[in-house]
């Protein structure tokens, strides 16, 4: 058979195998094959990646174990030292990391959850119903990778202090606002400012295009004769989102929770902008003070031993979080297997 | 969200606003600070806001770290352009001509006369408050974090190298030689390029212009001439050591900076902002035996004086009385002599007043380590009284004309082009930026 | 652009109250968040805007032909073009390769996945750092290399070596974010279709690459947009930690560029004209790739 041919295909997650044959035995170990040579090529090609990815994670570990001395220290120290404690309790003790993880786990939490909700509603829209904005649509939401925020931080700054301000401008350039207030006599003045809010940390970060686009992708791959068999089964679309496609988008969860997670437990800029007050401090700006300024005139101690102590404590939960996701990547496997 | 009425809609959102701030100090006038300096800079200028906290309690700072220069302009000017922005910004000294321009501030010695709160003006050292006033001398913003260059060296090399601390350029070459001559091993002089100290500050101690209409300071139409100046044997010079191997190129791009390198025991010479100074006695290897001197200058010149680096405090418009009468108190308590004295015995940082110098110095505070050596800053700076030339530099985009000198210097150290070219290259093409600026600023005048 | 999934399915639901129900809630989100802001934002590309919003004088297309007649822009168009190849190529090469392998799911092979998702979570200066343990030429791990051929590795004075500095630095980020995903698709490949290819004597190699990697196309199609995109939009801050554009511009990213004007220069105009141009120039490579590249992917 050709490719063509082949019954199905992936996008981060194949639907039919699932969905038509439903899982009936766990996973059984890979395929039974007496494949020496290549096992140990595999090992090797692995564990060749594993160094290259893992070293410079090694570096920045090392470093969380030397004394101020030491990390500025040339030729550079390869070996760990025994600071380690002493590090992540000074940074700990410097910065008040305690509550600013409550907030960025709420806000990490609130960020995934919104990117991939709408995420899947969106591409869902997009995929399984025949209109003409279907494109366009698709479109206008991928445009907005094509910014960051860098660059254009200072009008959005605008619409964070008042996320009704676009509203508010065009009943005004409209005349409506006009309208209103010579029939009803009431000014119209529209206020939502999501400053020093849970709400202005996530809402605007929940739009997605990246996220968007994988479901795109995954729905594709869904087969006709599914959507088909749905409808003659008189299923409506919310169902066949809800009770078909939400269950087979697993792996695909699994892999966006995962990056999402720790693109916005990493985010920098955008709470540094707009949260000016502490009880809504993030996790990533508070490490942010504790790395070395090195723009400024020259007055800043180069303590990176600190900092990357820092760095890891803040990994922590990103971590904890990958280690976790990690069955769902697994589930999504038996349930793919026949 | 639709279309909901003034009254009712405003108190509903209005509450998450609310729920953020004011709870501990709800009798107090609170108003807000946003500070560029980050790291252990950044926790003491915390510490000056809890300080004045405690000291009175008519009135609440929220202190707010920005982290960088940069980033604490653009965020309070987004914030502004939004109608919720700080009272107080610190602004550094490249931000100086876009707020001037911007008219947008409200000028600190006219709010503290307007506050009755009395300041000696003539207290502040001129090098520092040029920098920062009006052409008719009035203040704009509050001297705050100064400093200026000075050549750190290793006095131990240089002992063994028979030298002293050279005052010309000349002798520092000698110098160099001499360091190879005895330890040829070892970088002599760990260089970064610096607009700073190579063009900024080093125009300022030799009395000659950067730009003209007086650095700037005489109108928008100034344009740069450093291409034309002692800079450019200046910088002919560097690239001459760095081919005869007596410099050493030490940028964080390269994994170490010059200050770094200097602490490290690396490089015997380094320049840099006296604000290292504290830096570099909390980072350098045990028994680094080191001091700092006045940049050199070449034969024939005239030592002029240099000017401040480092921010300015500035006081934002569009604010209340109450919020200005808490601004005009915190800046009243950071000139206050015991404040001062907190500031730059816990950072690296000069006194900008002559009354907190002339204290510290009465109390002994430079005649030993880690503060000896400090007073060389404050020599560099009052050398002379300031001439038209060394007030400073008022020229609009300056970052971008920083970072074009970079880039075209870079080229000349690496042999793409003459040095004479690349700054004839970077001149040029920071004149665009200079004739950008005054396009968008047109039919206004410098204040 | 693509018509791809429009032909591809003929199967919908008819109810488009419903698409519009479901589309809605992104479509405000970036609305209010992204274009309305950004639509001020392009406006003065066509005028003279002070920062602190004290008014703008109309320039029409001036900005943009300021920007267009200097020959540095091109050399940094350029140099964004090679730093994105290169990164992609490099990221998403090793990425697939080890997903490849990992997902064969022999001993350890959980700790590989691991290994290899990890050092996505960890912070940028973290990862600024590391490298220029790494590429320190004097005193880094490179600086062996040094010793051994003199002059061999010089990322301060030599472009080249900066540039390629900076794309080892922004591949080695992104090659877990690529794992991610494609790891994910592989594993949701059917097993049937391995076993029945296993029977039919394939060997491993000849299975990955007649049967793996086809049914992977549309992950690899969408990780090469994202990859692509990103390069060219999201790569300031590691050329900022790295090298901050130097030396002598030869990493001066597009964006990285409107980052300095824009952000630190204060130069509002001339910022959003290049913005304009840099988001042109994705669009134009993301049409093409939807065209072209889209194609050769098999969804169904």
């Amino acid at each position: 058979m050709t490719q063509a041919d082949l019954p199905l295909a992936a996008a981060a997650g194949s639907a039919e195998a699932r969905a038509v044959n439903p899982p009936r035995k766990p996973r059984m170990p890979g395929l039974v094959e007496n494949t020496p040579v290549l096992n140990i090529l595999t090992h090797v090609i692995l564990l060749t990646g594993m160094i290259i990815l893992l070293f410079p994670m090694y570096l920045v570990f090392n470093a969380a174990t030397l004394s101020l001395q030491e990390v500025n220290a040339q030729p550079a120290h390869l070996l760990p030292g025994d600071q380690f404690w002493n590090n992540i309790q000074e940074a700990w003790v410097t910065r008040d990391f305690g509550q600013k993880f409550v907030n960025s786990l709420i806000v990490a939490l609130g960020v995934v959850t919104g990117k991939i909700f709408i995420a899947c509603i969106t591409a869902f829209g997009l995929v399984f119903f025949d209109h003409r904005l279907r494109m366009p649509i698709f479109w206008m939401v991928f445009i907005t990778l094509m910014l960051p925020l860098e660059v254009r931080i200072v009008p959005t700054y605008a619409v964070a202090a008042n996320a009704l301000q676009p509203f508010q401008m065009i009943m005004d350039w409209t005349g409506i606002s006009w309208l209103i207030q010579t029939v009803s006599g009431i000014e119209v003045a529209l206020e939502w400012n999501m400053l020093n809010s849970y709400t202005g940390l996530i809402v605007p970060l929940i739009a997605t295009a990246t996220g968007t686009f994988l479901y795109r992708q995954f729905f594709l791959t869904i087969p006709d004769e599914l959507v088909e068999a749905a409808k003659m089964d008189g299923a409506g679309p919310l169902r066949f989102l809800v009770e078909i496609l939400v269950p087979l988008s697993r792996t695909n969860i699994a892999a966006l929770a995962t990056i999402m997670f720790v693109y916005s437990w990493n985010q920098y800029l955008w709470p540094l902008l707009i949260v000016t007050d502490p009880s809504y401090g993030v996790v990533a700006v508070e490490l942010g003070k504790l790395v070395p300024d090195t723009n400024s005139t020259g007055g800043a101690i180069p303590n990176w031993h600190i900092a990357m102590a820092g760095t890891l404590i803040v990994t922590v939960p990103p971590v904890i979080v990958v280690i976790f996701m990690q069955r769902w990547f697994v589930r999504g496997l038996i349930n793919t297997d026949k | 969200m639709g279309t909901i009425m003034k009254s009712t809609f405003v108190s509903v959102f209005a509450v998450a606003a609310a729920l953020g701030g004011a709870a501990s100090a709800q009798d107090k006038i609170t108003f807000e600070y946003w500070y560029g300096l980050g790291g252990y800079l950044g926790d003491v200028v915390q510490q000056t806001c809890d300080r004045f906290n405690e000291s009175q309690d008519t009135y609440q700072i929220t202190c707010v770290g920005q982290d960088g220069y940069a980033t604490a302009v653009q965020n309070t000017i987004a914030a502004f352009r939004a109608g919720k922005h700080p009272t107080v910004v610190q602004a550094y000294d490249a931000g100086t001509a876009d707020l001037m321009m911007s008219g947008e501030f409200y000028p600190v010695q006219k709010m503290m006369a307007d506050f009755d709160i009395d300041i000696d003006w003539d207290n502040y050292f001129p090098g520092i408050s040029n920098y920062y006033a009006a052409s008719n001398g009035e203040l704009f913003s509050m001297p705050f974090n100064s400093s200026t260059p000075v050549m750190y060296y290793n006095v131990d090399d240089f002992a063994a190298a028979g030298i002293e601390a050279p005052q010309t350029w000349e002798a520092f070459e000698d110098g160099l030689r001499a360091l190879k001559a005895a330890n040829p091993e070892k970088c002599a002089y760990g260089y970064a390029p610096s607009t700073w100290v190579d063009l900024e500050q080093f125009s300022m101690a030799h009395g000659i212009p950067v730009a003209s209409q007086n650095n700037g300071y005489d109108g928008l139409d100034a344009e740069y001439v450093y291409n034309t100046t002692q800079h450019v044997k200046h910088m002919e010079d560097i690239k001459r050591w760095l081919d005869e191997g007596l410099l050493e190129i030490k940028t964080s791009q390269g994994g170490i900076n010059s200050r770094d390198a200097f602490a490290q025991n690396q490089c015997s010479i380094y320049f840099g902002s006296i604000a290292s100074h504290a830096t570099v006695h909390a980072s350098a290897v045990e028994g680094l035996n080191w001091d700092v001197a006045m940049l050199p200058i070449y034969e024939g010149f005239e030592r002029t004086n240099t000017v401040v680096g480092g921010a300015s405090l500035w006081v934002l418009s569009g604010k209340t009385e109450d919020e200005y009468r808490g601004a005009a108190e915190y800046l009243k308590f950071l000139a206050t002599p015991e404040s001062e004295k907190f500031w730059v015995s816990n950072t690296g940082y000069i006194p900008v007043t002559r009354a907190a110098f002339e204290q510290l110095t009465a109390e002994g505070f430079y005649d030993n380590a880690p503060y000896k050596g400090r007073e060389v800053a404050m020599k560099s700076l009052t050398f002379t009284d300031p001439t038209p030339l060394t007030r400073g530099i008022r020229l609009g985009g300056f970052i971008q004309a920083r970072s074009e000198w970079i880039a075209e210097v870079e080229a000349g150290l690496s042999g793409q082009k003459s040095m004479q070219e690349a700054l004839d290259t970077a001149a040029a093409r920071s004149n665009d930026v200079l004739r950008r600026f005054e396009r968008t600023y047109k039919g206004k005048q410098l204040p | 652009m693509s018509s791809r999934g429009k032909d591809m399915r003929r199967a919908y639901f008819k109810n488009n109250w419903i698409a519009a129900l479901v589309v809605a809630p992104q479509l405000l989100i970036i609305f209010v968040f992204f274009y309305w802001p950004t639509s001020q934002a392009l406006y003065w590309a066509f005028t003279f805007e002070q920062p602190w919003g004290g008014g703008n004088e109309w320039a029409g297309f001036e900005n943009f032909r300021m920007i267009l007649t200097d020959g540095r822009y091109w050399d940094s168009i350029r140099v964004s073009i090679v730093y994105a190849a290169g990164a992609t190529v490099l990221s998403m090469g090793m990425a697939l390769i080890l997903a490849v392998f990992a997902d064969r799911q022999l001993r350890g092979y959980k700790y590989y996945r691991i290994g290899a998702i990890w050092p996505y979570a960890v912070a940028a200066p973290a990862v600024g750092l590391a490298f220029r343990f790494i590429f320190n030429p004097s005193a880094g791990i490179m600086s062996y290399v040094n010793a051994a051929f003199p002059g061999f590795w010089d990322p301060i004075l030599n472009g080249d070596h900066a540039l390629l500095m900076v794309i080892i630095a922004g591949a080695w980020k992104q090659v877990a974010y690529n794992f991610i995903f494609f790891l994910a698709g592989l594993q949701s490949i059917p097993r049937s279709l391995i076993e029945a290819g296993a029977m039919d004597g394939a060997t491993v190699l000849r299975r990955m690459r007649d049967i793996q990697l086809p049914l992977l196309a549309p992950t690899f199609f969408f990780v090469l947009v994202i990859n692509i995109t990103d390069s060219f939009t999201d790569s300031f801050g590691i050329v900022d930690t790295m090298t901050a554009g130097g030396p002598a511009r030869a990493t001066n990213l597009m964006v990285y560029k409107i980052y300095v004007d824009g952000f630190q220069g204060l130069d509002y105009s001339g910022a959003a004209a290049q913005s304009i141009i840099l988001m042109f120039l994705v669009i134009a490579l993301t049409v093409i790739q939807f065209r072209y590249i889209e194609r050769k992917v098999h969804y169904t």
